[in-house]
Parts: C-alpha cells; sequence; structure tokens
C-alpha cells in the first residue's frame, strides 16, 4: 500500500514540476502575444484615404494625383451625409436659424439705407421685416405645427412683395420655406433629445470623415484628418450606429449600461437614412487599403502620438545604449583581464569582487539617484558641461549600471580560453601581455562580444536610471550630448499612463512599446546564437 | 638507433609504416630541405646541465636534487612511472612551470651556461631558444600560415616573403609542407591529430631554437600518427638537442640515444640507451623496465 | 611572469644567438612595464570598487540635510507621507511597508513555482529538452520592465476589473502577479544550479536504497542544495524589492497600508515609485528632494544587506558541494 502512494506520489510530483514549466511558457505567450499583436498594428493594418491625406500633409510622402482622384471620389458620396445631416438640422437647430434670421435682417436693414428710399418707406420696410423675422422665431422655437404652419404660411405671404426684392430678404424666404419643409416630419416634442444625438452624431462624423469641406481648417493637427485608420472607423462606426445609455433599471442597484439603435431613435425623420447610409458606404467614404506602414519606425510623431511613429524614440535609445557601451566595454574587458590573468586572491581583489558584486545588486532607480547627484549635478559641471539632464548623463549612468555584467562575461570569456594556448604562446616566447592581445583576448572575442549584445539589450529597456538622468517625453531630436532625448523605454512608459489622447490610440502605445520589445528580443536572440556557435566551436575542438 | 627493437613482434601496421619510412627517407633524401642543410644549426653549443636542481609545488617536491647533463645534437629520453617528475623536469628548463603559483627552486638549471633561474634570465630568450611541444597538440585557432609564423613574428619579422620562407622551412622539416601546401590559409584545428602534433612541431622549429623539449608528444596520437613523429624525430636529432620525456618505455628505446630513468621525484640512473634497457646498474631501473612496477 | 620582446632589428636566425641574460637596461624596462602595466590594470580595475563609494557616498550625501533636519524616528515609523504640506510631513511607513507587501507577495508567486520549475530543469528532463526549455526563461528575463508594465497596466488591470469587480486594477495583486514573473528566472536560474550542483554521487545513493525520484529529490537533494535554494529566493527578493516601473504603473500609487492586511485588491505605494514619480516634480534641494534620497539610502541599505545575505548562503553552498 505504502508502495502505491509513494509511487502514486512520484508521478504527482513530476507532472505537478512539469505543470510549473508549462505555466511559465504559458505565462510568456500570454505576455507577449497580445501585445505584439496589437503592436504589429501599428505597421501593418488597414488604412483609409484620411490617413494618405495626413502622409501626403505632414510628411509629403504619396502620389499627389492619385490623392486627388481618390478626394474626388470620396466626396461624391460624402456630400449625401452631409446633406442628410444639414437637412435635418434645419428642422433641428433652432438657435442657428434664429440668429441666421437676426443676421439677415441686419442685413437687410444695411441694404435698405443705399436703396434711396424715403425716412417713412424706410421706417416702414424695416418694421414689416422685424414682424416677419419676429414671427419665424416663433415659429423656430415653437413646438406646435399648427403655430408654426401658421406663422410661416404668414410670412410667406410677403415672399413676393417688391419692397422686399433684391434683398437679403431673399435668403429670409428661402429660411422660412426651408424650415416648413424640414418640421414636417420631425417630431416636435423630441427635439431637446434630437438635438443632443445630432450633436454626438455630428462629432462622431466629425471623426469619421474630417472637417466639412468648406469649413475653417481646425488649430489641432489631429483634427484636420477623419479616421486615418479602418479599425479606427469601424469603431466610431458603432459608435454611430448605437448609442449607449446608463439606465437605472430598478431602484437601488446600479446603473446599467444599455444600448439602443440611434436608427430606431430616429425613426421616420429625415436623419434615418443616415445610418443606414454611412453604414453600407463608408468603405467607398473611406477607401480602406492594407498598408505596411514601415516609415512608422523613422517618422517623428505629432503631440501626443496621435499620428506618425517612433523614429526619435528609436534614436533615441541606440544613442544612449552605444555610448553606454562604448564608455563600459573598456572598462570592462580590462577589467575582467586583470581578475583573470594577473589578479592574487589577496585582499584586494577580494574587495573588487564584493564591489562588482554589490554594484549588481544596487536597484536602478537609485542608479537613477546617483546619476542626477553625481553625473548631473556634480561630474558633467566639473568639466564644464551644462548641469541638466542629458545624453552624456543617462548613458554615463546606464554604463555603471551594466559594468558588473559586463564584467562577469569578459570574465566567463577569458577564462574559457584553454590554458593550453597560452602555454603554447608563452613557450615561443611571447610576453603574457602580447600572449594576451594575439591568442587569449582574440579567442575570448566571440564570449566578450555575447557579453556585450546582452549588455546592450538589458540597457535599452532601463527606464528607471533614465528618468532623471536624460530621458524627455516629448522634445526635439537632440543635437548634441548635452541634450536631453526621448527613447522607447520612458516613451512606453509615458505614453501608457498618458491621457486620454493616448487612448484614442492604443496601436501607437503598443507600437511603442512592441518595437522596445522587439528590440530587445532580436538582440537576445543574436547572443543566444552567437554562444550556440562559440560552445559548438569549442565543443569541436 | 633505429627503431625497432628485434625482440619485439613487428605488427602488420608497423611493417607498413617501415616501409612508409623507407620510402620517405629516401624521398627525403632527394629533395633534402634547404634549410637544414644550409645553416646547420650550432647545437654543439645547447648544453643544459643541472647541479643539485630541485623543484617543489608549495611543500610539495617536483624533483629533487637532480643532476645531470644533456648531451647536444641527441635525443634523451626520460622515462619513468607518472608522477614522478619527467614533465616537471622538462617544464623547467624552459620555465614554462612559471605558470603555476607558489613554486620554489633549489640548485641550478643551467642552459649555455646561464642559470635560467637566475633573476636576470631573458625568458624571451630562452624560451626562443628551447622550443617546447606538448603532450596534446595545441595549435591556435588561427590558419596553419599563422601558427607556424607567430614565433618568428614576436622575433620581429615582419616581411611576408621572410615569413613565408620561414613557414616552408619549418613545415619541411616538420615533414608537414606536402600535406598543406596547397592551401596554408586553412585553420589549424582542421588538420587531424597527428598533422597538428607536426604543426605544433614546425611551429616550435619555426623560432630557430638549439633545443626541443618534447613532453610526451604521441601519448594523445594514434599509432600511425606516433610512428610519423618518431620518424620526424629521427631527422631532428642531426640538427638539434631533443629532449622527450615519455611514458613509453619502447618509444624511449626506438628514438633515443641516452635515457634517464626518474622515478619518486629523483634521478635514478642516466646512461646509454643501450645500456639502460639491456644492463641496467640500480635494481629499480631494472623492475621498471620489465615491467615490475610502473 | 615575463619580460618584453626585444627591438625589431631582429633576424631570423637571431634568435640562436641571443644572449640568456638580460641587459640591466632591459631588466629595468621589463620591470617597469610589468608592475606598471599591473599597477595600472589595477587601478583600472578599481573602478568598480570606486564606484560603489561614489554611489553610497553621493546618495547618501543628498540625504543628509533629511536626516539632520527631520526626525528619522518620523521618517520610518510613521505613516503619513505630504512632502508638499505646510509643514510638510515625512512618514515614509507605509512606502516601506508597501514595498514589503509588493515583495512578499510576488515571492509567495515567485518561490513555489521557481523551485518547482528549477527541480524540473535539473531533474526530470534531459538535457536536450533543457536546452529548449532555457530560451523560454532567457526570454521572460530579457522582457524590459516597462514592457512588464505595460501589461500589467493596459491588460491585466482592466481584466481584474472587469473580470472579478475590484474597484481599480492597479493594486498588490497586479504588481505581485508580474513581479513574480520578472523574478522567477533569476529564482530559477540560481536554485537549478545549485539543485545541479549536487552532483550524482548523492543521488546514486539515494536510488539505490530505494527511493523514488520525488523522495531523492525532496530528501536528499534539496536539503543538500538548500543553501543556494535560500540564495535564490533572496536574490529574488532583491530583485523585487528594487524594481520600479512595473510597481509604478501597477501598484495604484496609493499611500496607504491595506486593511485587511490580506486584502490584496487595495492599493500601495512602494519606495521606488515614489521617487520614480515625485523626482520630476521636485525642485532640486528642496527638502522633498532630500528626503526622496533618504528614501533611496533605506533601499541601498536593503539591498545591500540582502547581497551580503545571499553571498553568504552562496559562498556556503560552494564550500558544501567541494568547490564547484
Amino acid at each position: 500500500m505504502r508502495h502505491i502512494i509513494r509511487q502514486i506520489s512520484d508521478k504527482a510530483f513530476t507532472i505537478l514540476t512539469g505543470t510549473s514549466v508549462v505555466l511559465l511558457t504559458f505565462v510568456l505567450l500570454i505576455v507577449l502575444g497580445p501585445m505584439v499583436w496589437r503592436g504589429v498594428k501599428a505597421v501593418i493594418f488597414k488604412d483609409t484615404v484620411e490617413f494618405r491625406k495626413m502622409q501626403l500633409d505632414l510628411y509629403n510622402r504619396g502620389n499627389s494625383a492619385n490623392l486627388k482622384l481618390e478626394n474626388a471620389e470620396t466626396e461624391t458620396f460624402r456630400k449625401t451625409v452631409y446633406k442628410i445631416v444639414d437637412d435635418f438640422k434645419h428642422g433641428i437647430d433652432t438657435e442657428a436659424l434664429v440668429d441666421k434670421s437676426k443676421q439677415i435682417y441686419r442685413q437687410l436693414g444695411k441694404e435698405l439705407r443705399y436703396k434711396g428710399i424715403t425716412n417713412e418707406e424706410y421706417q416702414r420696410i424695416r418694421s414689416l421685416a422685424r414682424e416677419l423675422r419676429d414671427r419665424l422665431q416663433v415659429a423656430l422655437e415653437s413646438n406646435d405645427k399648427k403655430v408654426i404652419k401658421e406663422n410661416i404660411d404668414y410670412i410667406l405671404q410677403y415672399h413676393l412683395d417688391e419692397n422686399l426684392a433684391d434683398t437679403s430678404a431673399v435668403e429670409f424666404f428661402a429660411l422660412a420655406e426651408d424650415f416648413q419643409q424640414s418640421v414636417e416630419n420631425i417630431d416636435l416634442n423630441k427635439r431637446q433629445q434630437y438635438a443632443g444625438s445630432l450633436q454626438q452624431i455630428e462629432e462622431i462624423v466629425f471623426h469619421l470623415l474630417g472637417p466639412k469641406p468648406g469649413d475653417p481648417l481646425p488649430a489641432l493637427t489631429m483634427d484636420r484628418y477623419g479616421a486615418t485608420r479602418w479599425d479606427l472607423a469601424q469603431k466610431l462606426l458603432d459608435k454611430l450606429l448605437w448609442s449607449e445609455k446608463w439606465i437605472q433599471q430598478e431602484v437601488d442597484q446600479p446603473l446599467v449600461k444599455i444600448r439602443a439603435s440611434r436608427a430606431e431613435e430616429f425613426a421616420g425623420t429625415k436623419l434615418e437614412p443616415l445610418f443606414g447610409y454611412i453604414e453600407n458606404n463608408l468603405v467607398k467614404m473611406l477607401k480602406p487599403e492594407l498598408t505596411v506602414y514601415w516609415q512608422y519606425f523613422i517618422d517623428d510623431s505629432t503631440p501626443g502620438h496621435y499620428f506618425g511613429g517612433v523614429g526619435p524614440e528609436i534614436l533615441g535609445t541606440l544613442l544612449l545604449t552605444l555610448l553606454a557601451m562604448l564608455f563600459v566595454s573598456p572598462l570592462g574587458v580590462i577589467s575582467a583581464a586583470y581578475l583573470v590573468e594577473c589578479a592574487s586572491d589577496n585582499i584586494a581583489v577580494r574587495i573588487i569582487r564584493m564591489s562588482i558584486n554589490t554594484l549588481a545588486g544596487v536597484p536602478s532607480i537609485v542608479f537613477g539617484l546617483f546619476g542626477l547627484a553625481f553625473f548631473v549635478l556634480f561630474f558633467i559641471p566639473l568639466f564644464g558641461g551644462p548641469s541638466k539632464p542629458c545624453i552624456l548623463a543617462a548613458s554615463l549612468t546606464l554604463a555603471v549600471l551594466t559594468l558588473p555584467v559586463m564584467i562577469k562575461a569578459s570574465e566567463e570569456a577569458i577564462r574559457s580560453v584553454p590554458q593550453s594556448y597560452k602555454e603554447a604562446s608563452l613557450g615561443l616566447g611571447a610576453s603574457g601581455f602580447r600572449t594576451f592581445i594575439r591568442v587569449t583576448f582574440p579567442v575570448a572575442l566571440p564570449g566578450i562580444l555575447t557579453g556585450v549584445i546582452l549588455s546592450l539589450s538589458r540597457v535599452a529597456g532601463e527606464t528607471a536610471p533614465i528618468l532623471f538622468t536624460g530621458a524627455v517625453a516629448l522634445g526635439p531630436l537632440p543635437k548634441s550630448p548635452f541634450d536631453p532625448t526621448m527613447t522607447l523605454s520612458y516613451g512606453s512608459y509615458d505614453i501608457a499612463v498618458g491621457d486620454r489622447l493616448a487612448m484614442m490610440v492604443p496601436h501607437n502605445q503598443y507600437g511603442m512599446v512592441v518595437t522596445l520589445v522587439l528590440l530587445i528580443l532580436c538582440l537576445n536572440a543574436i547572443a543566444i546564437v552567437l554562444r550556440a556557435r562559440i560552445s559548438r566551436k569549442l565543443r569541436g575542438q | 638507433m633505429q627503431k625497432g627493437n628485434d625482440n619485439m613482434p613487428i605488427s602488420a601496421l608497423e611493417k607498413e609504416a617501415n616501409l612508409d619510412h623507407i620510402n620517405s627517407v629516401v624521398s627525403l633524401g632527394q629533395k633534402a630541405s634547404p634549410g637544414i642543410n644550409e645553416k646547420k644549426p650550432d647545437c654543439k653549443r645547447a648544453v643544459i646541465k643541472s647541479e643539485n636542481f630541485s623543484f617543489y609545488y608549495g611543500t610539495t617536491v617536483g624533483v629533487k636534487d637532480i643532476t645531470m647533463e644533456i648531451y647536444p645534437c641527441s635525443v634523451t629520453a626520460i622515462i619513468g612511472p607518472s608522477g614522478c617528475g619527467k614533465s616537471t623536469f622538462l617544464r623547467s628548463v624552459n620555465r614554462i612551470n612559471d605558470l603555476i603559483p607558489h613554486t620554489n627552486v633549489e640548485g641550478k638549471l643551467l642552459v649555455n651556461g646561464h642559470n635560467v633561474y637566475d633573476k636576470n634570465t631573458n625568458l624571451v630568450n630562452l624560451r626562443q631558444q628551447v622550443g617546447m611541444v606538448f603532450q596534446k597538440p595545441n595549435p591556435f585557432p588561427k590558419s596553419i600560415f599563422d601558427n607556424v609564423a607567430y614565433g618568428p613574428g614576436l622575433q620581429g619579422v615582419k616581411k611576408r616573403s621572410a615569413l613565408q620562407q620561414i613557414v616552408e622551412e619549418s613545415l619541411k622539416a616538420a615533414v608537414l609542407w606536402d600535406e598543406v601546401k596547397d592551401d596554408l590559409k586553412k585553420s589549424a584545428l582542421a588538420l587531424s591529430g597527428g598533422q597538428q602534433q607536426r604543426l605544433c612541431i614546425a611551429r616550435a622549429l619555426a623560432t630557430k631554437p638549439n633545443v626541443i623539449l618534447m613532453d610526451e608528444p604521441c601519448s594523445a596520437l594514434d599509432p600511425l600518427a606516433t610512428v610519423r613523429i618518431e620518424d620526424l624525430i629521427g631527422q631532428l636529432k642531426l640538427s638539434y638537442t631533443i629532449i622527450i620525456v615519455t611514458h613509453n618505455m619502447q618509444q624511449a628505446a626506438r628514438v633515443s640515444e641516452y635515457t634517464a630513468f626518474f622515478c619518486l621525484s629523483e634521478l635514478i640512473e642516466y646512461d646509454k640507451t643501450d645500456k639502460i634497457f639491456t644492463n641496467p646498474v640500480r635494481r629499480q631501473t631494472e623492475d621498471y623496465i620489465t615491467g615490475r612496477f610502473g | 611572469m615575463d619580460n618584453i620582446v626585444q627591438n625589431n632589428k631582429l633576424k631570423s636566425t637571431a634568435g640562436r644567438d641571443q644572449p640568456l641574460i638580460l641587459t640591466p637596461l632591459q631588466d629595468m624596462r621589463g620591470f617597469l612595464f610589468h608592475h606598471l602595466g599591473r599597477l595600472l590594470l589595477f587601478l583600472i580595475t578599481c573602478s568598480s570598487m570606486l564606484l560603489v563609494l561614489l554611489i553610497f557616498f553621493f546618495v547618501i550625501r543628498e540625504a543628509i540635510p533629511f536626516l539632520t533636519k527631520f526626525s528619522l524616528a518620523e521618517f520610518l515609523a510613521t505613516q503619513s507621507w505630504y512632502p508638499e504640506a505646510q509643514p510638510p510631513k515625512f512618514g515614509a511607513l507605509s512606502l516601506i511597508v508597501g514595498s514589503l507587501y509588493v515583495t512578499i507577495s510576488a515571492l509567495v508567486f515567485a518561490v513555489p513555482t521557481g523551485i518547482l520549475a528549477a527541480i524540473f530543469l535539473s531533474d526530470i528532463v534531459s538535457l536536450k529538452v533543457r536546452d529548449f526549455i532555457k530560451p523560454v526563461i532567457e526570454i521572460l528575463a530579457a522582457i524590459p520592465s516597462v514592457a512588464y508594465g505595460f501589461f500589467a497596466m493596459l491588460v491585466l488591470a482592466p481584466w481584474m476589473q472587469t473580470k472579478w469587480g475590484f474597484t481599480t486594477g492597479a493594486n498588490v495583486l497586479n504588481a505581485s502577479i508580474i513581479l513574480s514573473i520578472m523574478v522567477l528566472p533569476t529564482i530559477i536560474s540560481v536554485a537549478e544550479d545549485s539543485i545541479s550542483a549536487v552532483g550524482r554521487e548523492l543521488r546514486e545513493a539515494s536510488y539505490a536504497l530505494g527511493a523514488t525520484r520525488f523522495e531523492t529529490i525532496f530528501k536528499v537533494a534539496i536539503p543538500a542544495a538548500h543553501s543556494g535554494i535560500i540564495a535564490a529566493i533572496v536574490l529574488g527578493m532583491m530583485r523585487a524589492i528594487g524594481e520600479t516601473m512595473v510597481v509604478w504603473m501597477a501598484s495604484g500609487n496609493a499611500n496607504q497600508i491595506p486593511s485587511p492586511w490580506w486584502d490584496l485588491s487595495q492599493s500601495v505605494r512602494t519606495m521606488t515609485a515614489t521617487i520614480a514619480g515625485d523626482m520630476g516634480e521636485t525642485p532640486k534641494g528642496s527638502p522633498h528632494y532630500w528626503s526622496l534620497f533618504a528614501i533611496g539610502v533605506v533601499l541601498l541599505i536593503m539591498t545591500f544587506l540582502l547581497n551580503i545575505i545571499s553571498e553568504y548562503f552562496l559562498a556556503s553552498a560552494k564550500k558544501k558541494a567541494g568547490g564547484y
């Protein structure tokens, strides 16, 4: 019996340990999978004509002749949308109409003064116009169709009055007529509600199709274009077709979200066909196409990363890491060479080894504090440099951070060179120094390079040490080592905790962090391949 | 002192090798390497003498109180059971033992009249004049050419033509030239074990030494390769003083003119090889030779 | 060791005739070169020691003004962290406790999983499979902390909120889960090294007595490797305490100690996140600035102590294994 228990527990245990490893793989996939999938969409996605417009305007890319053609094609379909909305608006947006009528009245007054009529006439026509205007206002603001009809009919009586001919009053009558037509199909009680929804709908259309042709260009770049990505457009379409409301379904219960079809909400009105039309013709209005936006890795981005790419961030990361490796490699290799070749086991060497281990254990944020207190505020000003966060300070901090890694990797590489080479070289009369330079070091070089690449990949991902020593979230390209820079690591942090603006462009968020992760994984892959080749070479020996 | 002790059975392999050897000797005679004939080295000067020489690893004795003189232009074999100090003594001659920390030395070890353990020894020159071939072939992971040219490069030979000449001479002297002359840029590690060892010999020869120390050069090689190395030793002894450490008594009998028997860190007997193997004076020597221990 | 090579005037046959004695000039040159060279290399290698001293010196230097003007007891024992209030209050207790909360919870997840995985790699699978699995662990170790933080904030936090109805997705649980993933590679590699180093002889003795694999591992291998395993845990703890980005993004940054203590769905604030978050808006040379360095000193001391502890255990593991 006991034997069976022991066997079962053995099997169970084996399965348990296997599970832990399976769990690890699973976790890796969960963490990397969705992020990489979403990040890839920053580069490979379905774009729209708005995207191409934006690329042409901001980056001078694309064929303007083709674009003009495309524009013209989409225009025809978009016109319908605007027309439907405007038509409906006239029946709803009475405030604007009221203002318009007042404006026409004033215009009329001005025109009359130049008409060369007697003061009496002038007064009479003016008071007539005033009456018409007031009646129109009543009509516009009334919810009673009868009242409206009454007033409009009254107004239209004077349609052919010769006193008012050839003046702005013509617009006046057009307004009145339009209004009468629009009002025919509307449930005036719902006007308030319609007004609110209409505003939302207009906003969505604005985000979908961009500013209305003829309207003044908005100040913010991000508002100048419609939906630049097909997936964004789909999301907007959904928002257009369905409204979400929080409703208190039961008393004392938390509010529940309800989705309602907007088409139903506007049933029977002039706006109703809009929804079906947009749904069916969005493709023709936006012309989506699958594209590979490889310039993502080169382009700068507009504020908030709304448009554009991560070019400056990649540049910043490369600058920082390469500069850091430049500082740390000689230091690390020479220290490793000393420790392997010359060091005897005395107290000084033991202290040095302990220091290396201590350095390896210091938290990265403390390195940031050190970088700030030492490099930014003391060391660089000592040599006459400016005492502010800059690339130089950040890369020096990163170099100190990665020194233990370099030393350990180089030591391992140098130690793994077979002693027999050293003996052979010395036996031929070479000095220790020459033996190292001409025999040991070349053989250890691939191992050292592996260490360099691994250090590089670690340094590229570090954020905490560069927070106060040289990284900024937004800024111009650095022109000298004394400027700060944007980086992929800090940029990823900034865009993740960013405001609503960042949340609107998830593909850019994921794009930046996935660029960083893929860069690091590539470096690691190179190091792994290098290491495998080295061990094969050594084993083959 | 030719190979093949008549008392021992010769295997088919050895018979074949014998024929090969005869052929190669004949062919060598026809294209005698210029290097060996022209500048016949002055190996008579290479006298190695040890006077009460002792070597300690910390407190452990390596060798104790060795007094012997190595005769120039000949092959001296050092035999004995493992751990008796043969390699220690050999490696003291060119001071390659310096790589090991915490060692001390007593007595004198003289090369050309100069005590190599003297403080003001020019180690670089010493090691260029006393070359070494190690137990396991250890060519550098470089090309064949670069391996052989390494030593002369250290000596300051920079011109390509001079280096090429030296490389060719050395490879011919090591009887490797014909096998590799077509591709000197090939990696040394691509050669077979025996070829690598001959390359190491060529490499050592390239510094134009007077003495060649060989520390069990054939123990990592197959019998065929061993035969060729032994042939080579036979060739080289005409121009160099060779000290070879070996645990293979038959090999010692085959290649050497003088043999030293070390046991338990001491020099037991040192005499002409004939004498040692046919009529040893000391009891220990006889016991070892006849296989009673070792 | 060795002396320098002579000048380039040597010809190819020269080696043979060169004297074996050094001229006084050569001797001196060799001596100088050798010893000066070694001295230079030694000094360069001392840079690591120098850097450690500099780090301690400069971080402590900026913290001293804080420690002289404000009470250390209040700093370590009270919870009110209001550095911008008038008068400012610097009670860092909740920050320290926050760090410990997140670290220990992370270890609770990571230690069992890590040791089981280490056992799996050292005892249960063949070398080939091991070489296949190692890359998975290396990739987990290579992913930068900001990417983990990103995942924690934008994927895990919303999922927690919708699935489990937490008030916020940025809490101790979130941070601990991600931190445990981050320290797993450290724990696994150190633990696996020490379990493997126990050697076959001990295991073979156990099997020869009829033990199952489970029993051998738990009763023989692991006890023999216990120093190394403890070292692995301590190193993991060191990593978790020092981690900044993940906790900054995923722990919620609420200056409180969760009550009840087992409610992991509440937010905390760690020392590292405080330094990272506050420093950007703090004027240099203000008490707030110094207080952040004081927190840095606490972090430094804690990780230094943990480092020493892990070194001790690693050394004792080496001794037991007979120096591998």
